[in-house]
Protein backbone atom coordinates (compact mmCIF):
# COMPACT_ATOMS: atom_id res chain seq x y z
CA UNK A 1 0.00 0.00 0.00
CA UNK A 2 1.33 3.41 -0.93
CA UNK A 3 1.19 6.09 1.71
CA UNK A 4 -0.15 9.51 0.80
CA UNK A 5 1.49 11.48 3.58
CA UNK A 6 4.14 11.08 6.20
CA UNK A 7 3.13 10.25 9.77
CA UNK A 8 5.23 9.95 12.90
CA UNK A 9 4.79 6.21 12.79
CA UNK A 10 5.98 5.99 9.17
CA UNK A 11 8.92 8.24 9.90
CA UNK A 12 9.97 6.14 12.87
CA UNK A 13 9.80 2.95 10.86
CA UNK A 14 11.87 4.48 8.06
CA UNK A 15 14.49 5.65 10.56
CA UNK A 16 14.68 2.31 12.32
CA UNK A 17 15.00 0.56 8.98
CA UNK A 18 17.77 2.91 7.82
CA UNK A 19 19.63 2.46 11.10
CA UNK A 20 19.33 -1.30 10.78
CA UNK A 21 17.38 -1.51 14.04
CA UNK A 22 14.16 -3.20 12.88
CA UNK A 23 13.61 -6.72 14.09
CA UNK A 24 13.98 -9.29 11.32
CA UNK A 25 10.27 -9.84 10.60
CA UNK A 26 9.59 -6.12 10.53
CA UNK A 27 12.64 -5.46 8.39
CA UNK A 28 11.56 -8.09 5.84
CA UNK A 29 8.01 -6.72 5.65
CA UNK A 30 9.22 -3.15 5.31
CA UNK A 31 11.71 -4.17 2.63
CA UNK A 32 8.82 -5.72 0.71
CA UNK A 33 6.85 -2.50 1.10
CA UNK A 34 9.71 -0.48 -0.36
CA UNK A 35 10.34 -2.88 -3.23
CA UNK A 36 6.82 -3.80 -4.26
CA UNK A 37 4.58 -0.94 -3.17
CA UNK A 38 6.90 1.66 -4.64
CA UNK A 39 5.87 4.05 -1.84
CA UNK A 40 7.50 7.41 -2.54
CA UNK A 41 6.78 8.76 0.95
CA UNK A 42 8.59 5.94 2.73
CA UNK A 43 11.40 5.77 0.16
CA UNK A 44 12.12 9.45 0.65
CA UNK A 45 12.29 9.02 4.42
CA UNK A 46 14.55 5.98 4.13
CA UNK A 47 16.87 7.81 1.71
CA UNK A 48 17.38 10.74 4.09
CA UNK A 49 17.85 8.52 7.11
CA UNK A 50 20.29 6.19 5.35
CA UNK A 51 22.45 9.17 4.40
CA UNK A 52 22.45 10.29 8.00
CA UNK A 53 23.26 6.82 9.30
CA UNK A 54 26.02 6.39 6.76
CA UNK A 55 27.55 9.65 7.93
CA UNK A 56 28.55 7.72 11.04
CA UNK A 57 31.12 6.01 8.84
CA UNK A 58 32.79 9.30 8.03
CA UNK A 59 33.79 9.78 11.61
CA UNK A 60 35.64 6.50 11.70
CA UNK A 61 39.40 6.40 11.13
CA UNK A 62 39.72 5.99 7.35
CA UNK A 63 41.21 2.65 6.42
CA UNK A 64 42.80 1.49 3.18
CA UNK A 65 42.57 -2.10 1.99
CA UNK A 66 45.65 -3.86 0.62
CA UNK A 67 46.37 -3.73 -3.11
CA UNK A 68 45.67 -7.45 -3.41
CA UNK A 69 41.94 -6.81 -2.97
CA UNK A 70 41.79 -4.66 -6.08
CA UNK A 71 44.06 -7.02 -8.00
CA UNK A 72 41.88 -10.05 -7.23
CA UNK A 73 38.70 -8.13 -7.96
CA UNK A 74 39.93 -6.88 -11.32
CA UNK A 75 41.24 -10.29 -12.34
CA UNK A 76 37.83 -11.75 -11.55
CA UNK A 77 36.06 -8.96 -13.47
CA UNK A 78 38.35 -9.27 -16.50
CA UNK A 79 37.77 -13.02 -16.60
CA UNK A 80 34.02 -12.51 -16.32
CA UNK A 81 34.00 -9.85 -19.06
CA UNK A 82 36.01 -12.09 -21.38
CA UNK A 83 33.67 -15.01 -20.77
CA UNK A 84 30.67 -12.76 -21.35
CA UNK A 85 32.08 -11.43 -24.62
CA UNK A 86 32.84 -14.94 -25.85
CA UNK A 87 29.35 -16.08 -24.94
CA UNK A 88 27.76 -13.10 -26.68
CA UNK A 89 29.91 -13.66 -29.74
CA UNK A 90 28.98 -17.32 -29.87
CA UNK A 91 25.30 -16.49 -29.45
CA UNK A 92 25.44 -13.90 -32.23
CA UNK A 93 27.11 -16.37 -34.57
CA UNK A 94 24.45 -19.03 -34.07
CA UNK A 95 21.25 -17.37 -32.90
CA UNK A 96 19.00 -20.19 -34.07
CA UNK A 97 20.77 -22.66 -31.81
CA UNK A 98 21.13 -20.44 -28.77
CA UNK A 99 19.20 -22.90 -26.63
CA UNK A 100 20.20 -26.14 -28.14
CA UNK A 101 23.85 -27.01 -28.75
CA UNK A 102 22.99 -30.48 -27.64
CA UNK A 103 20.20 -30.58 -30.17
CA UNK A 104 22.63 -29.83 -33.00
CA UNK A 105 24.91 -32.61 -31.76
CA UNK A 106 22.00 -35.02 -31.57
CA UNK A 107 20.88 -34.04 -35.05
CA UNK A 108 24.41 -34.58 -36.35
CA UNK A 109 24.49 -38.01 -34.76
CA UNK A 110 21.16 -38.91 -36.33
CA UNK A 111 22.34 -37.66 -39.71
CA UNK A 112 25.55 -39.65 -39.37
CA UNK A 113 23.54 -42.82 -38.77
CA UNK A 114 21.26 -41.96 -41.66
CA UNK A 115 24.19 -41.29 -43.98
CA UNK A 116 25.95 -44.45 -42.84
CA UNK A 117 22.87 -46.53 -43.48
CA UNK A 118 22.21 -44.69 -46.72
CA UNK A 119 25.77 -45.27 -47.91
CA UNK A 120 25.59 -48.94 -47.05
CA UNK A 121 22.26 -49.18 -48.86
CA UNK A 122 23.64 -47.33 -51.87
CA UNK A 123 26.66 -49.61 -52.05
CA UNK A 124 24.38 -52.67 -52.09
CA UNK A 125 22.19 -51.05 -54.72
CA UNK A 126 25.17 -50.22 -56.96
CA UNK A 127 26.44 -53.78 -56.71
CA UNK A 128 23.00 -55.11 -57.52
CA UNK A 129 22.73 -52.77 -60.52
CA UNK A 130 26.16 -53.83 -61.77
CA UNK A 131 25.09 -57.44 -61.63
CA UNK A 132 21.92 -56.51 -63.49
CA UNK A 133 23.95 -54.69 -66.17
CA UNK A 134 26.01 -57.84 -66.80
CA UNK A 135 22.83 -59.90 -67.03
CA UNK A 136 21.25 -57.43 -69.44
CA UNK A 137 24.35 -57.31 -71.63
CA UNK A 138 24.32 -61.09 -71.83
CA UNK A 139 20.62 -61.08 -72.56
CA UNK A 140 21.11 -58.42 -75.21
CA UNK A 141 23.70 -60.59 -76.96
CA UNK A 142 21.31 -63.50 -76.92
CA UNK A 143 18.51 -61.37 -78.33
CA UNK A 144 20.81 -60.07 -81.03
CA UNK A 145 21.73 -63.61 -81.92
CA UNK A 146 18.09 -64.55 -82.08
CA UNK A 147 17.31 -61.58 -84.31
CA UNK A 148 20.24 -62.50 -86.52
CA UNK A 149 19.08 -66.11 -86.75
CA UNK A 150 15.71 -65.09 -88.08
CA UNK A 151 16.91 -62.29 -90.32
CA UNK A 152 16.84 -62.97 -94.03
CA UNK A 153 20.18 -61.20 -94.36
CA UNK A 154 21.87 -63.64 -92.03
CA UNK A 155 23.98 -66.57 -93.16
CA UNK A 156 24.11 -69.55 -90.80
CA UNK A 157 27.34 -71.48 -90.62
CA UNK A 158 27.23 -74.88 -88.87
CA UNK A 159 30.44 -76.08 -87.28
CA UNK A 160 30.97 -79.70 -86.36
CA UNK A 161 33.39 -81.22 -83.86
CA UNK A 162 36.55 -82.73 -85.23
CA UNK A 163 39.19 -85.14 -83.91
CA UNK A 164 38.93 -85.46 -80.10
CA UNK A 165 35.78 -83.31 -79.77
CA UNK A 166 33.31 -84.91 -82.18
CA UNK A 167 30.31 -84.03 -79.95
CA UNK A 168 31.01 -80.31 -80.17
CA UNK A 169 28.73 -78.11 -82.18
CA UNK A 170 28.63 -74.45 -83.05
CA UNK A 171 26.51 -72.11 -85.15
CA UNK A 172 27.67 -68.83 -86.61
CA UNK A 173 24.99 -66.26 -87.47
CA UNK A 174 26.68 -64.04 -89.99
CA UNK A 175 25.10 -60.60 -90.31
CA UNK A 176 26.69 -59.65 -93.59
CA UNK A 177 25.25 -56.12 -93.86
CA UNK A 178 26.19 -55.52 -90.25
CA UNK A 179 29.51 -57.29 -90.65
CA UNK A 180 29.16 -59.23 -87.42
CA UNK A 181 29.39 -62.88 -86.41
CA UNK A 182 27.26 -64.05 -83.50
CA UNK A 183 28.64 -67.43 -82.44
CA UNK A 184 26.99 -70.04 -80.18
CA UNK A 185 29.21 -72.94 -79.05
CA UNK A 186 28.01 -76.11 -77.29
CA UNK A 187 29.60 -79.27 -75.94
CA UNK A 188 33.14 -78.10 -76.43
CA UNK A 189 35.17 -78.94 -73.32
CA UNK A 190 37.15 -76.12 -71.78
CA UNK A 191 40.91 -76.25 -72.36
CA UNK A 192 43.58 -76.03 -69.65
CA UNK A 193 44.89 -72.63 -68.55
CA UNK A 194 47.91 -72.89 -70.84
CA UNK A 195 45.66 -73.23 -73.83
CA UNK A 196 42.89 -71.25 -75.53
CA UNK A 197 40.48 -71.89 -78.33
CA UNK A 198 40.91 -69.60 -81.34
CA UNK A 199 38.25 -68.96 -84.02
CA UNK A 200 39.53 -68.26 -87.58
CA UNK A 201 38.18 -66.58 -90.63
CA UNK A 202 39.29 -68.91 -93.46
CA UNK A 203 39.36 -67.10 -96.78
CA UNK A 204 39.34 -68.78 -100.13
CA UNK A 205 42.83 -67.51 -100.69
CA UNK A 206 45.54 -66.56 -98.26
CA UNK A 207 46.10 -67.36 -94.60
CA UNK A 208 43.44 -67.68 -91.92
CA UNK A 209 42.66 -64.54 -89.97
CA UNK A 210 42.10 -64.66 -86.19
CA UNK A 211 38.53 -63.88 -85.27
CA UNK A 212 38.60 -64.41 -81.47
CA UNK A 213 40.52 -66.13 -78.70
CA UNK A 214 38.21 -67.73 -76.16
CA UNK A 215 37.53 -70.59 -73.84
CA UNK A 216 34.32 -72.33 -73.02
CA UNK A 217 32.49 -72.55 -69.78
CA UNK A 218 32.38 -75.55 -67.51
CA UNK A 219 29.34 -76.72 -69.48
CA UNK A 220 31.28 -76.49 -72.76
CA UNK A 221 29.36 -73.47 -74.09
CA UNK A 222 30.25 -69.98 -75.22
CA UNK A 223 28.47 -66.98 -76.77
CA UNK A 224 30.61 -64.67 -78.91
CA UNK A 225 29.85 -61.37 -80.70
CA UNK A 226 32.58 -60.70 -83.23
CA UNK A 227 32.99 -57.83 -85.71
CA UNK A 228 34.09 -58.86 -89.20
CA UNK A 229 37.05 -56.75 -90.29
CA UNK A 230 36.70 -54.84 -93.59
CA UNK A 231 39.55 -56.80 -95.21
CA UNK A 232 37.93 -60.14 -94.55
CA UNK A 233 36.01 -61.19 -97.66
CA UNK A 234 35.43 -64.29 -99.80
CA UNK A 235 35.35 -66.66 -96.86
CA UNK A 236 35.16 -70.38 -97.47
CA UNK A 237 35.09 -71.72 -93.93
CA UNK A 238 35.20 -71.04 -90.19
CA UNK A 239 37.48 -73.06 -87.96
CA UNK A 240 38.32 -73.40 -84.25
CA UNK A 241 41.77 -74.59 -83.17
CA UNK A 242 43.51 -75.15 -79.85
CA UNK A 243 46.33 -72.67 -79.41
CA UNK A 244 48.74 -71.61 -76.70
CA UNK A 245 47.18 -69.29 -74.15
CA UNK A 246 46.59 -65.86 -75.66
CA UNK A 247 46.26 -67.18 -79.19
CA UNK A 248 48.48 -67.25 -82.25
CA UNK A 249 48.87 -65.17 -85.34
CA UNK A 250 48.41 -68.31 -87.45
CA UNK A 251 47.03 -71.74 -86.54
CA UNK A 252 49.80 -73.83 -84.88
CA UNK A 253 47.88 -76.94 -84.00
CA UNK A 254 49.06 -80.30 -85.11
CA UNK A 255 46.00 -82.02 -83.82
CA UNK A 256 43.68 -80.73 -86.44
CA UNK A 257 40.57 -78.65 -85.87
CA UNK A 258 38.30 -78.66 -82.85
CA UNK A 259 35.41 -77.33 -84.94
CA UNK A 260 35.08 -76.81 -88.66
CA UNK A 261 32.31 -75.47 -90.83
CA UNK A 262 32.07 -74.71 -94.48
CA UNK A 263 30.56 -71.46 -95.72
CA UNK A 264 28.15 -72.04 -98.57
CA UNK B 1 29.25 -0.54 -14.58
CA UNK B 2 25.84 -1.61 -15.91
CA UNK B 3 27.47 -2.81 -19.15
CA UNK B 4 29.91 -4.97 -17.19
CA UNK B 5 32.88 -2.83 -18.17
CA UNK B 6 35.84 -3.81 -16.00
CA UNK B 7 37.37 -0.33 -16.34
CA UNK B 8 34.19 1.21 -14.91
CA UNK B 9 34.49 -1.12 -11.95
CA UNK B 10 38.08 -0.01 -11.43
CA UNK B 11 37.05 3.64 -11.42
CA UNK B 12 34.22 2.93 -9.01
CA UNK B 13 36.55 0.96 -6.75
CA UNK B 14 39.26 3.62 -6.75
CA UNK B 15 36.71 6.21 -5.73
CA UNK B 16 34.88 4.44 -2.94
CA UNK B 17 37.02 1.55 -1.69
CA UNK B 18 38.28 3.35 1.40
CA UNK B 19 34.98 4.49 2.80
CA UNK B 20 33.43 1.11 2.09
CA UNK B 21 36.40 -0.68 3.64
CA UNK B 22 36.22 1.54 6.71
CA UNK B 23 32.58 0.64 7.24
CA UNK B 24 33.16 -3.06 6.64
CA UNK B 25 36.20 -3.14 8.92
CA UNK B 26 34.25 -1.39 11.66
CA UNK B 27 31.64 -4.13 11.50
CA UNK B 28 33.70 -7.29 10.99
CA UNK B 29 36.73 -5.95 12.94
CA UNK B 30 39.61 -7.77 11.28
CA UNK B 31 41.39 -6.64 8.15
CA UNK B 32 41.55 -10.10 6.62
CA UNK B 33 37.79 -10.61 6.96
CA UNK B 34 37.11 -7.03 5.91
CA UNK B 35 39.12 -7.42 2.71
CA UNK B 36 37.24 -10.59 1.82
CA UNK B 37 33.93 -8.85 2.38
CA UNK B 38 35.05 -5.73 0.52
CA UNK B 39 35.89 -7.76 -2.55
CA UNK B 40 32.43 -9.34 -2.44
CA UNK B 41 30.81 -5.94 -1.98
CA UNK B 42 32.30 -4.46 -5.13
CA UNK B 43 31.70 -7.65 -7.03
CA UNK B 44 28.02 -7.58 -6.04
CA UNK B 45 27.78 -3.90 -6.95
CA UNK B 46 29.28 -4.62 -10.36
CA UNK B 47 26.96 -7.56 -10.94
CA UNK B 48 23.87 -5.63 -9.86
CA UNK B 49 24.73 -2.27 -11.40
CA UNK B 50 22.07 -2.79 -14.05
CA UNK B 51 19.45 -2.86 -11.29
CA UNK B 52 20.66 0.26 -9.54
CA UNK B 53 17.69 2.54 -8.90
CA UNK B 54 18.65 6.22 -8.76
CA UNK B 55 15.48 6.99 -6.83
CA UNK B 56 16.88 4.97 -3.92
CA UNK B 57 19.85 7.29 -3.41
CA UNK B 58 23.30 8.17 -4.67
CA UNK B 59 25.73 5.46 -5.81
CA UNK B 60 27.83 5.78 -2.66
CA UNK B 61 24.73 5.37 -0.49
CA UNK B 62 23.75 2.32 -2.51
CA UNK B 63 27.27 0.91 -2.17
CA UNK B 64 27.38 1.47 1.59
CA UNK B 65 24.02 -0.23 1.96
CA UNK B 66 25.46 -3.26 0.19
CA UNK B 67 28.63 -3.04 2.27
CA UNK B 68 26.79 -2.86 5.55
CA UNK B 69 24.43 -5.71 4.64
CA UNK B 70 27.32 -7.90 3.53
CA UNK B 71 29.35 -7.14 6.61
CA UNK B 72 26.46 -7.75 9.00
CA UNK B 73 25.68 -11.04 7.25
CA UNK B 74 29.34 -11.99 7.63
CA UNK B 75 29.27 -11.04 11.27
CA UNK B 76 26.15 -13.12 11.87
CA UNK B 77 27.69 -16.08 10.05
CA UNK B 78 29.91 -16.51 13.11
CA UNK B 79 33.40 -15.34 12.24
CA UNK B 80 35.69 -16.29 15.14
CA UNK B 81 38.09 -13.55 14.28
CA UNK B 82 35.36 -10.93 14.55
CA UNK B 83 34.14 -12.29 17.85
CA UNK B 84 37.61 -12.23 19.36
CA UNK B 85 38.64 -8.83 18.11
CA UNK B 86 37.72 -5.46 19.54
CA UNK B 87 37.39 -2.60 17.14
CA UNK B 88 40.25 -0.13 17.54
CA UNK B 89 38.58 3.25 17.58
CA UNK B 90 41.91 4.90 18.21
CA UNK B 91 43.55 3.70 15.01
CA UNK B 92 45.22 6.61 13.21
CA UNK B 93 43.07 8.52 10.77
CA UNK B 94 44.74 8.96 7.42
CA UNK B 95 45.30 12.57 6.44
CA UNK B 96 42.41 14.02 4.51
CA UNK B 97 44.66 15.46 1.83
CA UNK B 98 45.66 11.94 0.81
CA UNK B 99 42.06 10.88 0.43
CA UNK B 100 40.19 10.76 -2.84
CA UNK B 101 36.79 10.23 -1.25
CA UNK B 102 34.60 13.10 -2.47
CA UNK B 103 32.90 13.90 0.80
CA UNK B 104 36.22 14.01 2.62
CA UNK B 105 37.62 16.35 0.03
CA UNK B 106 34.59 18.57 0.49
CA UNK B 107 35.37 18.99 4.16
CA UNK B 108 32.25 17.19 5.17
CA UNK B 109 34.07 15.11 7.69
CA UNK B 110 34.36 18.15 9.88
CA UNK B 111 30.67 18.89 9.52
CA UNK B 112 29.67 15.37 10.46
CA UNK B 113 32.03 15.42 13.39
CA UNK B 114 30.41 18.60 14.64
CA UNK B 115 26.97 17.09 14.28
CA UNK B 116 27.95 13.93 16.12
CA UNK B 117 29.55 15.90 18.96
CA UNK B 118 26.20 17.52 19.57
CA UNK B 119 24.51 14.14 19.69
CA UNK B 120 23.68 12.89 23.16
CA UNK B 121 25.74 9.87 24.19
CA UNK B 122 22.77 7.50 24.71
CA UNK B 123 21.52 8.33 21.21
CA UNK B 124 24.96 7.84 19.62
CA UNK B 125 25.44 4.48 21.37
CA UNK B 126 22.03 3.23 20.29
CA UNK B 127 22.65 4.29 16.70
CA UNK B 128 26.10 2.71 16.58
CA UNK B 129 24.86 -0.54 18.10
CA UNK B 130 22.20 -0.73 15.42
CA UNK B 131 24.28 0.41 12.46
CA UNK B 132 27.69 -1.10 13.20
CA UNK B 133 26.80 -4.10 15.32
CA UNK B 134 23.73 -5.14 13.37
CA UNK B 135 21.63 -5.28 16.53
CA UNK B 136 17.87 -4.83 16.37
CA UNK B 137 15.99 -2.44 18.62
CA UNK B 138 14.89 -5.37 20.75
CA UNK B 139 18.45 -6.65 21.11
CA UNK B 140 19.76 -3.20 21.97
CA UNK B 141 17.05 -2.69 24.58
CA UNK B 142 17.91 -6.02 26.10
CA UNK B 143 21.66 -5.37 26.03
CA UNK B 144 21.29 -1.97 27.67
CA UNK B 145 18.51 -3.16 29.93
CA UNK B 146 16.21 -0.41 28.76
CA UNK B 147 12.57 -0.45 27.66
CA UNK B 148 12.03 -1.03 23.93
CA UNK B 149 10.13 2.23 23.62
CA UNK B 150 13.08 4.10 25.05
CA UNK B 151 15.38 2.56 22.49
CA UNK B 152 13.05 3.46 19.64
CA UNK B 153 12.93 7.00 20.88
CA UNK B 154 16.70 7.27 21.22
CA UNK B 155 17.32 5.94 17.74
CA UNK B 156 14.65 8.14 16.25
CA UNK B 157 15.69 11.33 17.97
CA UNK B 158 19.37 10.68 17.26
CA UNK B 159 18.71 10.12 13.59
CA UNK B 160 16.51 13.20 13.30
CA UNK B 161 19.26 15.25 14.90
CA UNK B 162 21.79 14.03 12.31
CA UNK B 163 19.40 14.63 9.44
CA UNK B 164 18.68 18.16 10.58
CA UNK B 165 22.31 18.92 11.35
CA UNK B 166 23.53 17.61 7.98
CA UNK B 167 20.73 19.18 5.96
CA UNK B 168 22.80 22.24 4.95
CA UNK B 169 25.32 19.89 3.37
CA UNK B 170 22.70 18.41 1.09
CA UNK B 171 23.07 14.90 2.43
CA UNK B 172 26.79 14.28 2.04
CA UNK B 173 26.45 10.73 0.85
Amino acid sequence: MRHQQLTDELQEKAILYAAGALDEDERREYQRHLDEDNCAVCRGEVRESEAAAQSLTIMLPMQTPSESVKRRLMERAEASSLTGRRRQSAERSRPAFAWGGWLAAAAAAVLAVVFFNTNAGLREEVESLNRRVVELESEMTTQRNLVAMYSRATTVINLVGQGSTPQARAKIYWDEPGRRWNVSVENLPAVPNDRDYQLWFVPRTGNPVSARVFNTSATGSAMLDIPVPPGVTALMAAAVTVEPAGGSSLPTTTNGFALLGAIP
Amino acid sequence: MASQDARALETFYDRYNRVAFTLVLRIVRTREDAEDVLSDVFWQAWQQAGRYDTSRGKPIAWLLTIARTRAIDYLRSGSKRAAETEFDANAPVEPAERSTDPFVLAGLQHAVKTCLEKLAEPQRVALEMAYFEGMSQTEIASALNQPLGTMKDRIRSGMMHLRKCLKPYEAPL
